[in-house]
């Protein structure tokens, strides 16, 4: 293969059917891979009448055009579905060695359809693709299914869901490679529902550049940037994602206690440096990436495993006004094993904290209470007493309590680690998600913090949502490819698209990209149109909106929403309801979703 | 509609590019995209001395009557900002560049942080040098693989999400082109010390 496999992997659970048809080379073009390509064909086979849960709804795994390339980052891939958490189309990503794993087995995307009679796995092997029993894995963990299931490298790779997915928990994630993880949005409770457990992949099959000259020397200069990146070549590999634990906190920017302050007197014990000084054994990196910014950990208690990354070190730490490393770490654990999303579940005990602390859920949790955590984790896997208000995600869970506004979510899905009154840029992207809160979609840590590709005021309202929307079209296409957001941090758009010109032969310009990425963007808004979701949805907590941050470096502010949200439609070529114009579809080549506009 | 800092920051960048002899003193232009309008530069402002009262806020596209005070580049700025993601463009008559422009397709940097920054600066032709349809069509389409190109004899085109970002292509592009005029007229044989870098004439 030079780029695109050219084949989808069909499998209808409920009949037991497995059929490999050809990828739509037009539509590979439109929609690259990843997050293009599972957008464009959920479009088509989930439609609003679908509930998540049910076995009409299918999970569709996808990789891009340079997945097993080895080029930088080059392993990442796609889960895309309708999200049992907030309704909205979902995508998620993972790195590891599954997605390349997959890619070599010869296929561009895995359709999964239906649900099964009882517990099974899928295992695709150069013998061929199988549906076989997986009854004496059901209610097992993660890392025993792994283990079992004899993952191996970079030979034979295992995907999995644990007790929360089998349980349908709206925030369980499916993991692979035993602890990386397709976290947020609850793609695992939609694997459960289908009594799917695993799914093993082995590949024999590799991506060849169709231009080798032109790939060994976009291997060259672009690990020569890698290696030139401060960010990429020293901090990340010396102290993870959490190295901006600390700069996030100095800022004011880091959600405390349910987001009720923005700075964390405990932030420098779950910073980074801390992680390193304390708790790292080792580095370690996925499939061909240089980057190595994943921890291996070993607390106190001799427990060992992955992480914790920043966000999780925030959801278990901040905000819930924990500054137990080895607590939060072993949180961190706990969730990978039982398949949770690290974000979602400590933000919603979060929520729980606030609540029981203002008297609305009877309860005695509160704020600081690390000996909580891996009972509230448990119970949530289980659904077992508290458990099952948590697995239903802080919206619900508030709701339920009736004090909706204490969820500190978007659409349903929980704040990641950010507090957007320090930096409002980051507010528009978690008000206009797509699939909800989510930094991974757009994340202006960049430009408003860490200067890439510069510094821009953060507290600035005009000229924001042009900014935004780049970074949003950006991430789209990076999600595509599929690559990692953490090169880009070295390379920019101008890198990806020679490296995919010189993977598949077929002329790319970084505007072609970039125009890939704001036809995935418009697609999945769409999507979430055709669902009923509306301009009343791109919006923010009250707090956020209303309640100034009550002391540091961002004391006073609010999220100045109103303005950036206009100037957001009109930048995107949408109208003042936030409904993409006709003409803006026709120039994205969208014209198949004119029905929804018109309606 | 300019607030003070998108006016600060045109005036700080705008003094810049003039102190620095990347343009005279009232040739060159530049601009912003908000939302669905462009913020550019009036036609004749100075560089150097730009005030409140400089800036014409115009349509994305088509008919408006601020263009009669906009600058003559607007035609170009509005197609760039159609074909490509730029969100500010920088136009400036930086004078080494554009004398390597006279005889190269393209300029190749040299130099280490030229390389790493640049790669290579494709020159484009034409005719009609100023505001014109075709130089609409010919720079926009250059910009959407690079984020600077020259048009011989007249300038370059800078794009970025911010005016600094453009602004620093530019400067880039100035002593990439001042070294490879120095090192010419020193008339010594290049010692290549960067590997692949005949690859840089197919970026």
């Amino acid at each position: 293969m030079q780029g695109w496999a050219g084949n989808i992997l069909d499998i209808n659970l409920t009949s037991g059917q497995i059929e490999t048809v050809p990828l739509d080379r037009d539509m590979a073009r439109l929609f690259l891979g990843g997050r293009g390509l599972g957008a464009r064909l959920l479009w088509d086979l989930v439609g609003p009448e679908v509930e998540p849960l049910s076995p009409e709804n299918v999970l569709i795994f996808t990789t891009g055009p340079i997945t097993a390339s080895a080029s930088q980052t080059s392993n990442r891939f796609n889960v895309s579905t309708k999200s049992p958490l907030t309704g909205t189309i979902l995508h998620a990503n993972s790195g590891g060695w599954w997605g390349m794993q997959f890619k070599r087995t010869g296929y561009d995307a895995l359709i999964v359809r239906g649900k099964a009679a009882s517990p099974v796995m899928i295992e695709i092997t150069p013998a061929g693709v199988a549906i076989k029993d997986a009854a004496h894995l059901w209610g097992k963990g993660v890392f025993e299914t792994t283990v079992a299931l004899e993952q191996n490298r970079n030979k034979r790779n295992v995907l999995c869901i644990g007790p929360a997915g089998e349980n349908r928990v709206r925030i369980a994630a499916i993991m692979n490679d035993k602890e990386r993880s397709l976290a947020r949005g609850g793609a695992g409770a939609v694997m459960g529902s289908k009594n799917l457990k695993a799914i093993v992949v082995e590949g024999l099959e590799k991506n060849k550049p169709a231009d080798p000259d032109q790939f060994k020397f976009m291997l060259y200069e672009t690990g020569k940037l890698l290696k030139a990146s401060p960010l990429t070549s020293q901090a990340l590999p010396e102290f993870g994602t959490a190295v901006v634990m600390n700069v996030v906190n100095e800022i004011g920017a880091l959600p405390t206690r349910n987001f009720q302050q923005s700075q964390f007197e405990g932030a420098d014990k779950i910073s980074g440096e801390e992680i390193t000084d304390t708790i790292l054994v080792k580095n370690q990196a996925c499939w061909a990436c240089p980057i190595t910014c994943t921890r291996i950990t070993q607390t106190k208690s001799g427990k060992e495993g992955e992480g914790p990354e920043f966000e999780s070190a925030w959801a278990f730490g901040a905000q819930c006004g924990i500054d137990d490393l080895d607590a939060i770490t072993e949180a961190n654990y706990q969730c990978n094993d039982l398949g949770l999303d690290t974000i979602s579940m400590g933000n919603t005990i979060g929520c729980a904290m606030e609540l029981a602390e203002r008297g609305l859920l009877a309860n005695d949790l509160g704020f600081g209470r690390a000996d909580r955590l891996p009972g509230l984790i448990h119970d949530t896997a289980f659904r077992q007493g508290i458990g099952d208000d948590l697995a239903e995600g802080s919206y619900r869970l508030a709701s339920k309590h009736g004090a909706p506004e204490l969820s500190m979510s978007v659409k349903k899905l929980e704040l990641p680690a950010y507090d957007p009154r320090g930096m409002q840029g980051q507010g528009l992207v978690f008000a206009t998600g797509n699939r909800g809160a989510c930094h991974e979609t757009g994340n202006m840590l960049g430009p408003e913090v860490l200067a890439l590709p510069r510094l821009i005021d953060r507290f600035a309202t005009q000229g924001k949502a042009g900014i935004v929307s780049v970074h949003q079209n950006s991430a789209a296409v990076i999600d595509s490819l599929v690559y990692c957001k953490f090169a880009n941090m070295a390379v920019a758009e101008e890198f990806f698209a020679r490296t995919l010109t010189a993977v598949t032969g077929e002329h790319f310009t970084a505007d072609d990209l970039m125009m890939v990425g704001e036809r995935v963007w418009t697609l999945e808004r769409l999507y979430n149109l055709r669902e009923g979701f509306s301009k009343e949805d791109d919006t923010l907590p009250a707090r956020l909106l209303h309640e100034p941050v009550p002391a540091g470096p961002s004391e006073g502010f609010t999220v100045k929403l109103a303005p950036m949200l206009e100037e957001y439609y009109a930048f995107r070529g949408w109208d003042k309801n936030g409904v993409p114009k006709p003409e803006k579809l026709k120039e994205l080549s969208l014209e198949f979703v004119m029905e929804v506009v018109h309606d | 509609m300019i607030d003070q800092r998108l006016y600060e920051e045109f005036r700080d960048i705008g003094r810049d590019i003039f102190v620095t002899g990347l343009t005279s003193s009232h040739g060159g232009n530049m601009s912003v995209r908000v939302g669905d309008k462009i913020i550019i530069k009036r036609r004749g402002a100075q560089f150097g001395r730009l005030k409140h009262s400089d800036f014409v806020v115009t349509n994305f596209q088509g008919k408006d009557s601020g263009i009669v005070r906009a600058s003559t580049e607007l035609i170009v700025h509005r197609a760039i900002y159609e074909k490509t993601s730029a969100l500010a463009i920088v136009h400036a008559h930086p004078r080494t560049a554009i004398v390597l422009s006279l005889s190269r397709d393209e300029i190749i940097p040299i130099d280490n942080e030229g390389s790493y920054l640049l790669r290579k600066i494709p020159v484009v032709t034409v005719e009609l040098a100023s505001g014109s349809k075709e130089m609409a069509e010919k720079v926009s389409e250059a910009l959407r693989g690079y984020k600077i190109i020259m048009q011989r004899g007249h300038g370059c085109f800078a794009i970025g999400q911010t005016l600094e970002e453009a602004y620093h292509w530019v400067s880039a592009l100035e002593e990439v082109s001042d070294i490879i005029l120095e090192h010419k007229l020193l008339g010594e044989e290049m010692i290549e010390y960067r590997k692949h870098s005949e690859s840089y004439a197919k970026w």
